[in-house]
């Protein structure tokens, strides 16, 4: 055991730490006081106030050391308080305050400032310099609607710096000038508004002053209350510390011991909060009679629904209704939906928006390993050597895991592989990008496969042991015709041979993916290509490997895994088969169908059909955010009785003939599974808006109302009946999930998995399976009149339909979607940064703001669909994925023109 | 500093590197690059235009301040002492406007003085008086003068012969197993001549037992220290001597690529320098595959843009990178994560030049010259208060006073200290000169520094105070800025003094000594932690003088 000692008190060390880490380990955290260190960065020794004195003997003499980067050594004495080090400590400190305005009873971080308290520690009384040269009467920055500045309290300490640069690598902050002079500068000495800013706020919270905060003041000591809870946007699953003051919001920051993000988290989860108390938050339920929606009681809109939910069931059987749950809510309020519908109403008509975003991903993986979930872990990136990102643009879309790819990818000796149509930022840090034509995933998947094989990268071993399938497989993808792929997707062949080898030859390679791999019409046989790739290579069931799809929604993994979806029940047991009906039917204690239902793209088929009376919403704005948008319109209009439960008056929500009230992630309890199949605890922070309530007691009081006794939620109450029925829930119960969750499967006794798939599959063996590339139709068939491919992405500013973050300030950062067009289409079109496009497809047409850019290749075009007064997917078709039926987003066979002029506004 | 800046820069390599291409920006456009060459830098690098303004805004070359200077005065120390640069500021004003004239730190014209650049040339001496002639011909006329001599073993004054002959030594070594040529480095007890006196061939094995494909050895040529133009007359007298000497460190390390960082202030020996390496191509002594030996090596000059910090070596290498030239943190050592975080060697000028006497004469043959714990021969620079101004090549121990009254011929006027390895090191008052032998241990035990061994006198008519307020003022100056104590604490301590100069105001001890002792401790590195030991040294020899100043 190696021991140094510190005030000769001795204690065992750790290799590699620092003696200040040694120190903290070991005695209080506050016995050797710090400025520049903080926890989520690197030791840099800038403030040296962490100072101690080290010997090599029992009082022999000393060496004075900053211990923030000073490693500890055995044998050690390390003296934490003598007066020398005191005296030095309180030196600095007055030299700091010769420099620093003294007006700590008006600061906003008042009572939680660093130099403050440190300064209080070393017991600084006066400062003994004469005035000098000084920057206090540099000017504030407020131009940003989040980010604020004033250099004036600025201590020089680089925190802002080294977080924007090691946390979130934008290299927005550097300090400038030398010596006295030098100062922090946001680009090139511009404002936050102007800078490159991503507005993540990691700056702030690592400024140890306010030298840079945020317009809710997010280190002032106002708040009486912290409650710590799971952000409600993507599939990342940030940790949040919401601060409250008599039941109102006032800031939220991010948790340094959260595995998930260590202190970090994006514009969404740390600003875009606001939308919770919007006036235009939905406060009553109402029906809508003659054409307008008047405000009833929830009594009245319940027992309206209920009857009619009766008549129907009665009348057309319990497939004339069905339920789109939302990913929004929590698991156990998607397993009150599901199961509302397979045991009230007792059809299987239940879907939710995974649908349109990661149902090839689950139908794909489960195909190959035989559970459709991430096999790893984000923290796995510490321990792999090569990325694979296929038709995912993170750093917009999952920040924070986009920032650690981003952080990854910068290291010159790490391998990163970008697949995607889009110069997304991530493809420039890339060792390789194949920009591959939309809609040819396959042709290029199949060719890096082809070069595995054929050039001896496979994993023999592996596949042998591990998998079955193989020779076919092997056969079909050596005979794939090179040429034609490497045409259609118009990637050299090179350079789709040497990705292949790199992602073959790395130790640990691990793959992520999005929505740019299922949202196709070969959707699932992209997934089980990518699944193919790690059995190939062995890059299954060890850490730094695997398949890691980045789910969407901060839920979709968890609606799935409560059986939000027609063909599986809750914890993904098949529906149609016997025994799990049996199972089903007894633990609901009602007979559950054993048909499958309908998919949401079949259940506007039904609608306009006439066979589908009512559809019950959740949380979705599938007007906005589905495809065609006119046929999505025309089967609600179709639907005799369309509930939708929000938030807003979403442009679906307009077209309901009820609506709930739900609330938000802020106001209820439950629990969240985010992409890594962690499940995590979602507290309530505030009470619910008056008149809403939490969207699981509506569905558990929709319920009651139809006879079917189901106690009021909770989500110890909900947990406790989850496990019973989902078996990689078994030991999941709310007072096991602590601060940072636990990742299914969980056995009874609570032992989570980080990584599945070890010792065999789900499944048995990984399972090959070759799929031939072939044309969308959405091309073949009209490609001719519609020259142009339109794909669809996503903005960090937005979520989604933009329901909630266009009611933040989010907005003023972003208050559009653009459409990206490659300068060389721009050109034959007349169109300059700015002007109007009309965009044509089959299906519509949109006129849109061009951005030119050349993160696009010619003839591919790009946008979003975050804003209703776009809508960008009347444009967007059925063609949808063979698979899964996930529609086909990325594929739009458009033409454009330079629209007339008639919004001829110049673009900010 | 910065992992990710030193991933993002190095991935275009030594060859694309940021910094040089905004040095040849700023040499293009007027003294500065712009902001639209900044931002375009940022997005080719892939990092923040913050990155590129930060590391503009930080040189006295690149900074936007810059922009528009024609010509800069010299005010180093020894300048400064010998009093000279009023007059040539004052000739430079009838010719040039206020805002074209600038400062540089020391044009290594100590022994003549009255220096100033102009347009890539620097000038000393008479040239002032020829001013019209220089601005119209733009020739040199005045080509400045000094002693070159060598006391006993003439090894780094050695006549240079030939290039063949004189790479004879290298062309065995690569003949000869690594190891041996090593062990002979370290049997030499070489110590690194840049101030810090640490064992060559340690460093150079460190080095070599880093695993990694890309290493890089460095030549620090960045000899900012006022008062000091050894490493000038070795660059521009001696450049094989440099040259050979990092050809023996690549070879050893087993580095692909060395580095030439050589100060702006010294446009000459970049000129020469590169000569020197266009000859060594020439001769097949770089590039590919050296004598058929496997051996890959190539040299390549990055002419500095004016900061002194960044003859720290960590600075040295962030400024290489194209990041601030700020110090970083050590461990990790330059040996194992150094230039682009690959393992790197750096070494000053006459280090390596002393390489060339080991491997021709073996490690015993160096260790038997000198003491037993300074080995081998030293460089010493003379300002211009001697009668026999120069360079003189001394053996390490040899007495102080041989230097000064036998070398140099004692003084021209009267002197009352010196001020002996640059700003950092210690002022010795003449009564002391007859306790010192030159060597690092010598100077250590007396409370002085060897340093570089460059000598400034302060004459006897120089106020102390006023030498003390120049060092605050340069240190201030010099400042990275990264660590607290020397941020601050040199730009109070220049006030301090100024405002006791300047008024009736006194400082008070307690304070001034807290503020000494700050710097000492606190500071990261030797620039804020070496510029007490001078102003202790004039406080204790100097109280008469000084007491006024401090109640």
């Amino acid at each position: 055991m190696k021991k140094a000692y510190i005030d000769n008190q001795s204690f065992e060390i750790v290799d590699g730490e620092t003696i200040l880490s040694f120190i903290r380990r070991n005695r209080e955290k506050q016995l050797v006081p710090t400025l520049c260190d903080a926890p989520n960065l690197d030791p840099f020794g800038s403030c040296r106030v962490c100072s101690v004195e080290v010997a090599l003997s029992e009082h022999g003499p000393v060496k004075t050391m900053a211990s923030c980067h000073t490693p500890v050594a055995e044998g050690q004495y390390i003296y934490t308080s003598t007066e020398s080090v005191k005296a030095l400590r309180k030196n600095i400190i007055e030299l700091v305050l010769t420099d620093h305005p003294l007006d700590c009873l008006t600061c906003e971080v008042n009572g939680n400032c660093e130099l403050q308290t440190v300064a209080a520690q070393v017991g600084i009384r006066n400062v003994r310099y004469p005035n000098g040269d000084n920057h206090l009467s540099k000017d504030k920055d407020l131009s940003h609607p989040y980010m604020t500045s004033d250099f004036s309290k600025c201590i020089n300490c680089y925190r802002c710096v080294r977080a924007c640069d090691e946390v979130q690598g934008q290299f927005v902050l550097s300090m400038a000038g030398r010596g006295f002079d030098s100062h922090i500068v946001k680009g090139i000495d511009q404002s936050f508004m102007d800078s490159d800013c991503v507005s993540c706020g990691a700056c702030a919270q690592a400024c140890p002053t306010s030298a840079i905060s945020d317009v809710f003041q997010s280190k002032s000591i106002e708040a009486t209350e912290i409650t710590r809870t799971i952000c409600t946007y993507c599939g990342v699953g940030c940790n949040l510390d919401v601060a409250t003051k008599n039941n109102e919001i006032l800031s939220i920051t991010a948790p340094y011991d959260a595995e998930v993000n260590q202190g970090h988290t994006c514009l969404k989860g740390r600003y875009a909060f606001k939308f919770y108390n919007h006036p235009e938050r939905l406060n009553a339920p109402m029906i809508k009679r003659n054409g307008v929606f008047e405000k009833v009681s929830w009594d009245e809109a319940l027992d309206y629904v209920a009857s009619k939910f009766q008549y129907f069931k009665e009348e057309f059987g319990p497939d004339s209704l069905a339920g789109v749950s939302s990913s929004r809510c929590t698991n156990e309020e998607n397993y009150l939906m599901q199961k509302f519908f397979r045991a009230v109403i007792q059809t299987n008509n239940i879907d939710g928006c995974a649908r349109v975003c990661h149902s090839p991903t689950a139908l794909g993986m489960q195909r190959t390993f035989g559970t459709g979930a991430a096999t790893n872990s984000i923290e796995d990136l510490k321990h792999t050597n090569c990325i694979m990102v296929i038709g995912a643009n993170p750093t917009d879309a999952h920040p924070v895991t986009g920032a650690k790819l981003k952080q990854f990818a910068m290291k010159s000796d790490h391998v990163s592989i970008v697949i995607d149509p889009r110069r997304t930022e991530l493809a420039k840090y890339a060792t390789y990008h194949l920009a591959l034509r939309p809609g040819t995933n396959v042709a290029v998947l199949n060719m890096m496969m082809y070069y595995i094989i054929s050039e001896g990268y496979v994993d023999a071993q592996f596949v042998d042991q591990r998998t079955e399938g193989y020779e076919a497989f092997k056969k079909e993808i050596l005979n794939i015709d090179l040429d034609h792929l490497e045409a259609v997707s118009g990637v050299n062949r090179k350079l789709v041979k040497e990705a292949a080898l790199a992602y073959a030859s790395a130790p640990n390679a691990m793959s992520f993916h999005g929505l740019g791999v299922t949202e196709h019409s070969q959707g699932t046989f992209t997934v089980m290509q990518i699944a193919d790739l790690a059995l190939l290579t062995g890059n299954i069931g060890r850490p730094g490997v695997g398949v890691n799809p980045l789910r969407g929604q901060n839920n979709v993994q968890g609606s799935a895994d409560m059986g939000v979806q027609p063909h599986q029940g809750a914890g993904y047991l098949d529906i149609t088969n016997e025994n799990v009906n049996k199972k089903y039917n007894e633990f609901y204690g009602v007979s559950v169908p054993q048909h499958i239902g309908y998919k949401i793209p079949e259940m506007f088929d039904a609608a306009l059909s006439g066979k589908l009376k009512a559809l019950w919403i959740i949380g979705e704005d599938l007007v906005q955010t589905d495809p065609n948008t006119q046929k999505v319109i025309r089967a609600l209009e179709a639907t005799d009785l369309v509930i939708v439960q929000e938030l807003f008056m979403t442009e679906t929500a307009k077209y309901a003939d009820v609506i709930f009230p739900g609330s938000s992630f802020l106001e209820k309890s439950g629990t969240f599974t985010n992409g890594e199949r962690r499940v995590q605890a979602v507290r309530q922070v505030v009470p619910p808006v008056e008149g809403t309530r939490p969207d699981g007691q509506i569905i558990v009081d929709m319920m009651n109302k139809m006879g079917y006794p189901q106690p009021d939620y909770t989500p110890e109450g909900m947990l406790e009946e989850i496990s019973q029925i989902v078996p990689f829930f078994a030991g999941i119960r709310w007072d096991r999930l602590g601060k940072n969750g636990l990742q299914w499967p969980v056995a009874e006794d609570g032992t989570d998995t980080k990584i599945l798939h070890t010792a065999e599959f789900k499944r048995g063996k990984g399972y090959f399976e070759y799929n031939p590339w072939v044309e969308t139709k959405e091309l073949t068939a009209h490609s001719k009149e519609y020259p142009y491919i339109l794909t669809t992405n996503r903005e960090l500013e937005h979520y989604n339909c933009g329901a909630m973050t266009r009611r933040t300030a989010n907005e003023q950062i972003l208050s559009d979607d653009y459409l990206l067009i490659h300068p060389e289409d721009a050109d034959a079109y007349f169109i300059k940064e700015g002007d109007y496009v009309c965009l044509e497809s089959p299906r519509g047409k949109v006129d849109i703001k061009a951005r030119v850019t050349d993160e696009v290749k010619k003839g591919v075009l790009s946008t979003t669909f975050h804003f209703p007064e776009i809508m960008i997917n009347n444009l967007t078709g059925d063609v949808h994925d063979s698979e899964a039926m996930c529609p086909e987003y990325k594929v739009v066979a458009v033409r454009i023109r330079k629209s007339k002029g008639k919004y001829k506004e110049v673009m900010k | 500093m910065s992992d990710n800046l030193s991933e993002l820069l190095g991935k275009k390599g030594i060859g694309g590197s940021l910094f040089d291409k905004m040095g040849k920006l700023s040499r293009e456009d007027g003294g500065s690059p712009s902001e639209a060459q900044l931002t375009a830098l940022a997005e080719e690098f892939l990092v923040g235009k913050a990155n590129t303004f930060g590391t503009a805004t930080f040189y006295d070359f690149l900074k936007p301040e810059n922009k528009g200077k024609k010509v800069y005065v010299c005010n180093g120390s020894a300048c400064l002492c010998a009093g000279t640069q009023d007059t040539v500021l004052e000739s430079l004003q009838q010719e040039f406007k206020h805002d074209e004239i600038g400062h540089m730190t020391c044009l290594g014209r100590c022994h003549e003085n009255s220096a100033f650049h102009y347009q890539g040339k620097n000038y000393s001496g008479k040239a002032i008086h020829g001013l019209d002639e220089i601005i119209k011909s733009q020739k040199n006329q005045y080509q400045d003068a000094y002693q070159v001599r060598a006391s006993g073993a003439a090894i780094l004054t050695k006549p240079f012969t030939q290039i063949d002959a004189y790479y004879t030594p290298f062309k065995k070594a690569l003949q000869a197993s690594p190891e041996a040529v090593l062990e002979e480095i370290k049997t030499s007890n070489l110590r690194g001549r840049g101030g810090a006196g640490f064992p060559m061939g340690l460093k150079l094995e460190f080095c070599r037992k880093a695993e990694n494909d890309t290493k890089f050895v460095i030549c620090n040529a960045d000899e900012g220290d006022p008062g000091a133009y050894s490493d000038r007359y070795l660059l521009e007298a001696r450049p094989h001597s440099v040259l050979f000497g990092m050809l023996v460190a690549g070879y050893l390390v087993k580095a692909n690529y060395g580095i030439l960082y050589i100060r702006a202030e010294y446009p000459e020996s970049v000129t020469i320098v590169q000569d020197a390496i266009d000859q060594l191509r020439e001769h097949g002594l770089i590039g590919v595959d050296i004598e058929g030996s496997g051996f890959n090596f190539d040299i390549k000059i990055i002419q500095a843009q004016g900061s002194y910090i960044c003859g720290e070596e960590t600075a040295l290498i962030n400024s290489i990178e194209g990041q601030r030239p700020e110090v970083r943190v050590r461990p990790p050592y330059p040996a194992q994560k150094g230039l682009f975080n690959k393992p790197t060697v750096v070494n000053n000028v006459e280090t390596l030049a002393a390489l060339h006497y080991i491997l021709e004469h073996g490690g015993l043959a160096w260790k038997q010259i000198g003491t037993e714990k300074s080995s081998g021969t030293k460089l010493v620079s003379l300002d211009s208060y001697f009668n026999a101004p120069g360079i003189y090549e001394v053996e390490m121990g040899t007495p102080l006073s041989t230097v000064i009254y036998d070398l140099g011929k004692g003084f021209k006027k009267e002197v009352k200290a010196l001020h002996i390895g640059g700003p950092l090191g210690g002022i010795v008052p003449l009564s002391k000169i007859g306790d010192l032998t030159l060597d690092f241990e010598s100077f250590s035990k007396e409370g002085f520094l060897l340093g570089h061994a460059s000598v400034v006198s302060i004459p006897s008519n120089f106020s102390m105070m006023r030498y003390i307020e120049h060092l605050f003022d340069f240190a201030a100056y010099e400042s990275c800025g990264k660590c607290f104590p020397c941020r601050l604490g040199t730009k109070r301590g220049h006030e301090l003094t100024s405002k006791a100069l300047e008024s009736d105001y006194k400082i008070d001890r307690t304070l001034f000594n807290d503020l000494l002792s700050t710097l000492e401790q606190g500071s990261l590195c030797a620039h804020g932690g070496g510029i007490p030991l001078p102003i202790r040294n004039a406080l204790t020899y100097f109280e008469g003088e000084l007491k006024a100043y401090f109640n």
